[in-house]
């Protein structure tokens, strides 16, 4: 019997029902404090039809969605290696393709014009808002995040107050705040747009400055922490920021230059185009940053710190640097949203928020810039449209659940994320092998 | 306001709430063969979420407005509800709003239910002239903010604050008070409102932040704090306390100053004023005896409970800001009726000049949106029960 | 200087004056971060990772706990031996499903990982998943809404230390943390077990080599350290009622505690956690309540900067 049930076959079965058991709980309804079995149960036993043919109770339809998905995991386990093989001379010649330049740049272009018709196309003004609001400001993030957790190796989740650092910034310029703006006078967002990068840069190099020393889980502590104070502060330094009550009314950005002018308003599509420029210009400075020499000595760092200091390359330094990079991202990023809202609160930047912009990161593919755009553009339209037209029994909290979940059965099955980077999937796959030290700077298990 | 509100069945409610939309939409399909016009009255507040049994709350007293009217034959058009789900956070009613605007035949909202998605979403309906009949937006500011279209049926924060401190420092006599906020907006705003008044009423006020906890998801400070708290209210020796905030930290610091041995007079906003306050409060004794005030009455009229409990499935009694969701939709609704052509515009404007008997007070608007009257009414924990003692 | 001085002893008045009511709190909320604190040590101790998901084992917990003095207390608070017996079991049951949770969670979110000898990035990210998901599941199952446990004792004054009364739920806390502590201080020095665990946490390549085994060794460091952390969640909840998101803020607390002795030091995770709670307790006194947890990062960033070791150093492969 115990031989029985260790054969693999029969622990991939019972791993497969487990998981689906538990995918049953988190799909099924909700309880409560008064009936905490409720949910469970009904997770199992409420009515459902069984893929529209006949109705059935749900445990049914998972227990046949398990023995599917085990019979699949099964014979690709028998004959996985034939389908690989023929998958991969199928797919051989579009995938050397995409490796040439010429290539990808082609497809860069095309997918520009996509995201330019886009709004031509989605007249929905729920999708058009949410475009800007929810999905570019998203993938701006996801990028300045990828510069310091997949280009640099450090795990910063206190990404949020470098956002919360350029809203707050536009709103003092633009003499939101109840102390007088910056320069005396209410600015023009776009004025805000230089002084909240080098301000939010300025706190990355603060912040980073003694702390980049630390290993790398403290680091991740240590920035949580500087997340949580940058909102205890913007929440009672009522005198400045306006305390939990918000800012005051933030201006829309406009442009007056002799015969050229115009105001952007509260229609979004304008800011989309607007953020989208922003987008494309970080997209090129990231891709050329990730070639140079600072591109190298942060693969280095991240290989092994101890080898590149050997050679000369001050680890401190270059982590500073992309501290600082992700840092200015989300600064600029909290310009835009600060200007497109009319007014911003503390409540709204919060450790859920830094935890999510780095799910895009993880999913899409930490140091694969293609990766990360495609994460978060995937991940947050799923989740605008889980909020447009919830599922029965779906809460909006419940996206949490799938979030993490989705970051354990990434780090189990694919850690280098949907679009990896090839550099990251060299490296990751050496540190497994046993070779290489991969992120062992992190944790400090080097002296 | 912004209220975290009790939990009841809240799986039932949401199934209902799915089931009340089937016949609504078969109705109107029905009625365009009567050739009668079909107008939408949306609902914007948090519907799922955290605070979403305060949205429930709400929808299903407009849903029951509409179905009266829909009922009552007299109409020269048909009415449907549509909802928009900003979950009470600012950074999703902007996005929420808009889908609202585009909505063509979307005449009018009631809502938006909380004062950050309110400030947040106005501009969006201001620009589209829909006038927006809030429930429960309780801050000050929004009415001062040029929003011609901004109406709501509760008393704001500037009323209750000085009305909840002119009742502890003239009513009760009391001349020392400590005055904590939790660190919301809503409940510093109540707070500092609170804290005017009584210093003007010759009270010594003491005032502090105690912010709310990740336990309460109204903040992120530790549920331990209060305990430090309750000591330093204690020697302080005010003999009264106001708490501006939520009633699930309110809980945990009753339990601190039932503890901590403090036998003074404890009163608190619309924010605490939820049966899950007593729930919360360990243990529930120490919940006896507090007051809590609101612009809000609860419901007393039988008809309305019965019909109301018939279609939410849980009781009228304790459902916070439900009365004031069926006067604001038929506030909407009376406006609808006086106009010839019916229009957004049209609306707002016809808002302004409207007089009604609601269920809970006259409905009349003053200028800036705000109701006239300013009816605050007091209720008291009496055996781990909230009894309306009547007004303040 | 002046002003500043005056600011000092106005408040040093009523340090005087508040003292005692502070440092009784500071020790019950201290003896919290100590039980929850060791789960981090020990898991730091053998596997060189901060296991982010403790604070959910701490909250799991905490609902059983809830459930369970549900179930068993009625409308009569009850007294004496059968209200010592009822925390008894309130902690048994707290620690059994803490232990249960951590095995899962090892299991789940770690193991594989350990097998495919994974970068450390993935470990964290993957406890940062395990914790989301399990603490929005609890909401979608038992509620969102924070509710009271029923208490099995009165809570009244049991003596008094220069005027301040001191609780029975404190006394609960003082004797049940005091009890866990040392017997776990015992067990990892001088059982087999407690043997194993030193010698992994010390070189687990070696131990192995020694005949030890490495997959059951860190099973039973997640199931002891669960144990702990669950019964604090019961001893927490006990006192300030059960919901979802109970587990962050004591979690960072008592991660900040560890990290304050010395992270793989149990002593000092200990000492730590005692430390913290009495320095938050008294800071109220000079800062407002809203900036406690600015202080409580500010000790967290400079023990990091200047005494990373922390207090008693990293050693708990050395000595217990």
């Amino acid at each position: 019997m115990r031989a029985f049930l260790r054969r693999p076959i029969v622990r991939r079965f019972f791993m497969i029902g487990a998981a689906m058991a538990a995918l049953e709980v988190m799909t099924g309804p909700p309880g409560s404090t008064e009936a905490p079995t409720a949910g469970f149960a009904g997770s199992f036993t409420q009515p459902s039809p069984f893929f529209g043919l006949f109705s059935t109770v749900r445990w049914v339809v998972f227990l046949f969605l398990a023995v599917v998905i085990w019979a699949i995991v099964t014979l690709w386990s028998i004959q996985g290696a034939a389908i690989k093989r023929s998958v991969t001379t199928v797919t051989a010649v579009p995938r050397a393709a995409t490796q040439r330049k010429s290539v990808r740049r082609g497809l860069g272009v095309v997918l520009l014009i996509v995201a330019l018709i886009l709004p031509h196309v989605i007249t929905d003004p729920f999708w058009q808002a949410a475009m800007v609001e929810q999905i570019a400001v998203y993938v701006l993030l996801a990028m300045g995040l990828n510069v310091v957790v997949g280009f640099a190796g450090l795990l910063d989740l206190g990404f949020v107050a470098f956002y919360a650092i350029g809203a707050y910034t536009t709103a003092w310029v633009t003499g939101a705040l109840p102390t007088p703006p910056l320069f005396g006078v209410d600015l023009n967002p776009f004025f805000a747009i230089p002084i909240a990068i080098a301000i939010a840069m300025l706190s990355g190099v603060l912040l980073g400055a003694p702390t980049l020393r630390l290993r790398g889980d403290y680091l991740a502590i240590v920035t949580l922490g500087f997340g949580e104070i940058i909102t205890i502060f913007a929440n009672n330094l009522y005198g400045i920021t306006g305390g939990s009550q918000g800012t005051g009314v933030i201006p829309h950005p406009s442009i007056d230059l002799g015969p050229l002018h115009y105001v952007w308003g509260l229609t979004p599509v304008p800011y989309y185009y607007l953020t989208i420029v922003f987008v494309v210009i970080f997209l090129i400075a990231f891709s050329l940053l990730e070639h140079s020499r600072v591109g190298r000595a942060w693969t280095a760092i991240r290989e092994d710190e101890v080898a590149a200091e050997s050679v000369g390359i001050n680890p401190l330094k270059y982590k500073v640097m992309a501290f600082a990079i992700g840092a200015s991202t989300a600064g600029f990023a909290g310009v835009v949203t600060a200007s497109q809202s009319n007014n911003i609160f503390p409540s709204s930047f919060t450790l859920f928020f830094s935890i999510n912009i780095l799910v895009l990161v993880i999913f899409g593919g930490m140091g694969s810039i293609a990766g990360v755009v495609l994460g978060a553009v995937l991940i947050q339209t799923v989740s605008m449209y889980l909020l447009h037209s919830p599922p029965a029994g779906y809460q909006s909290a419940d996206l949490y659940i799938y979030l993490g979940a989705l970051l354990i059965l990434m780090m189990i099955f694919r850690p280098v994320g949907v679009l990896p980077s090839r550099r990251r999937k060299r490296e990751i796959g050496l540190a497994e092998s046993g070779e290489g030290h991969m992120d062992e700077v992190l944790t400090g298990d080097t002296p | 306001m912004k209220l975290r509100l009790n939990k009841t069945v809240a799986a039932a409610a949401s199934s209902a709430l799915l089931l009340m939309a089937v016949p609504a939409i078969g109705l109107a399909s029905q009625s365009g063969a009567a050739a009668k016009p079909t107008y939408v009255i949306g609902y914007e507040g948090p519907l799922s979420g955290g605070n979403q049994q305060l949205g429930l709350n709400m929808v299903f007293a407009v849903q029951l407005a509409i179905n009266q009217a829909n009922a009552s034959g007299k109409l020269p058009f048909k009415l449907r509800i549509a909802t928009y789900d900003d979950q009470g956070d600012p950074t999703i009613s902007p996005t929420q709003a808009q889908a609202a605007v585009a909505n063509k035949k979307l005449v009018a909202i009631v809502g938006p239910a909380f004062s950050g998605a309110t400030a947040a979403a106005e501009p969006y309906y201001h620009k589209a002239h829909i006038a927006t009949v809030s429930p429960s937006a309780t801050r000050v500011s929004l009415a001062s903010s040029g929003w011609n279209n901004f109406f709501r049926v509760v008393a704001d924060d500037g009323v209750q604050g000085p009305a909840d401190a002119n009742y502890i420092v003239k009513k009760k006599g009391i001349k020392s008070v400590y005055v904590v906020n939790d660190g919301t907006a809503y409940g510093a705003g109540l707070a500092s409102a609170f804290a005017t008044t009584a210093s003007a009423d010759g009270a010594t006020v003491t005032p502090a932040t105690v912010p709310g906890t990740s336990q309460c998801q109204n903040g992120t400070a530790s549920a331990t704090q209060y305990t430090a708290a309750a000591t330093q209210v204690v020697a302080s020796g005010a003999k009264a306390m106001f708490y501006g905030g939520y009633y699930c930290d309110l809980g945990l610091f009753l339990g601190a100053l039932a503890s901590a041995g403090y036998t003074g007079t404890v009163m608190s906003g619309d924010g605490s004023l939820s049966p899950a306050l007593i729930q919360g409060t360990t243990p529930a004794s120490a919940a006896n005896g507090v007051l809590l005030t609101c612009a809000c009455a609860s419901s007393t009229n039988p008809k309305f409970n019965k019909a109301y409990q018939g279609l939410a499935h849980f009781s009228a009694a304790n459902a916070t800001y439900a009365p004031e969701s069926y006067d604001a939709t038929n506030a909407i609704i009376n406006a609808m009726k006086h106009l010839k052509k019916i229009t957004r515009a049209g609306i707002v404007a016809e808002l302004h000049k409207l007089t009604f008997k609601g269920m809970t007070k006259i409905v009349k608007f003053q200028k800036d949106g705000n109701i006239a009257g300013s009816a605050i009414f007091v209720n008291q924990v009496k055996n781990g029960k909230i009894v309306q003692l009547g007004l303040e | 200087m002046g002003a500043f001085g005056h600011y000092l002893a106005s408040h040093f008045t009523t340090l005087q004056k508040e003292f005692w009511y502070l440092l009784v709190g500071g020790v019950a909320n201290g003896f919290l971060y100590g039980m929850v604190a060791v789960g981090y040590t020990l898991v730091y101790g053998v596997l060189r990772l901060i296991n982010f998901a403790h604070s959910e084992i701490f909250m799991s917990g905490g609902f059983a706990g809830y459930f369970l003095m549900k179930a068993l207390v009625g409308t009569t608070v009850p007294s004496g031996l059968s209200s010592i017996g009822l925390i008894g079991l309130g902690i048994v049951a707290g620690g059994l499903v803490g232990a249960l949770v951590a095995t899962a969670l090892e299991r789940v979110a770690y193991r594989p990982l350990r097998k495919r000898n994974a970068p450390k990035l993935a470990y964290l990210i993957s406890a940062i998943g395990a914790s989301y998901f399990m603490f929005n599941l609890a909401g979608k199952e038992f509620g969102r809404y924070s509710v009271s446990v029923p208490q099995p004792y009165i809570n009244h004054a049991v003596f008094h230390v220069f005027g301040a009364p001191v609780l029975m739920y404190d006394i609960i806390i003082f004797v049940s943390g005091l009890i866990m502590l040392f017997a776990l201080d015992r067990i990892v020095a001088t059982t087999k077990l407690g043997r194993s665990v030193r010698a992994v946490a010390q070189d687990a390549e070696t131990a192995s080599l020694m005949g030890v085994n490495i997959d059951r060794t860190i099973a039973l460091t997640f199931v002891i350290g669960g144990a702990l952390g669950g019964a604090a969640g019961f001893l927490f909840g006990l006192g300030t009622g059960v919901v979802y998101t109970m587990g962050f803020t004591p979690a960072l607390k008592a991660f900040t505690a560890a990290v304050l002795g010395g992270i793989g030091n149990l002593r000092g995770a200990m000492i730590g956690g005692l430390l913290l709670g009495i320095v938050e307790s008294l800071s109220v006194v000079f800062v407002q309540a809203a900036y406690i947890d600015v202080v409580a990062f500010g000790i967290l960033v400079a023990v990091l900067l200047f005494r990373p070791t922390g207090i008693l150093g990293e050693r708990l492969g050395r000595a217990a």
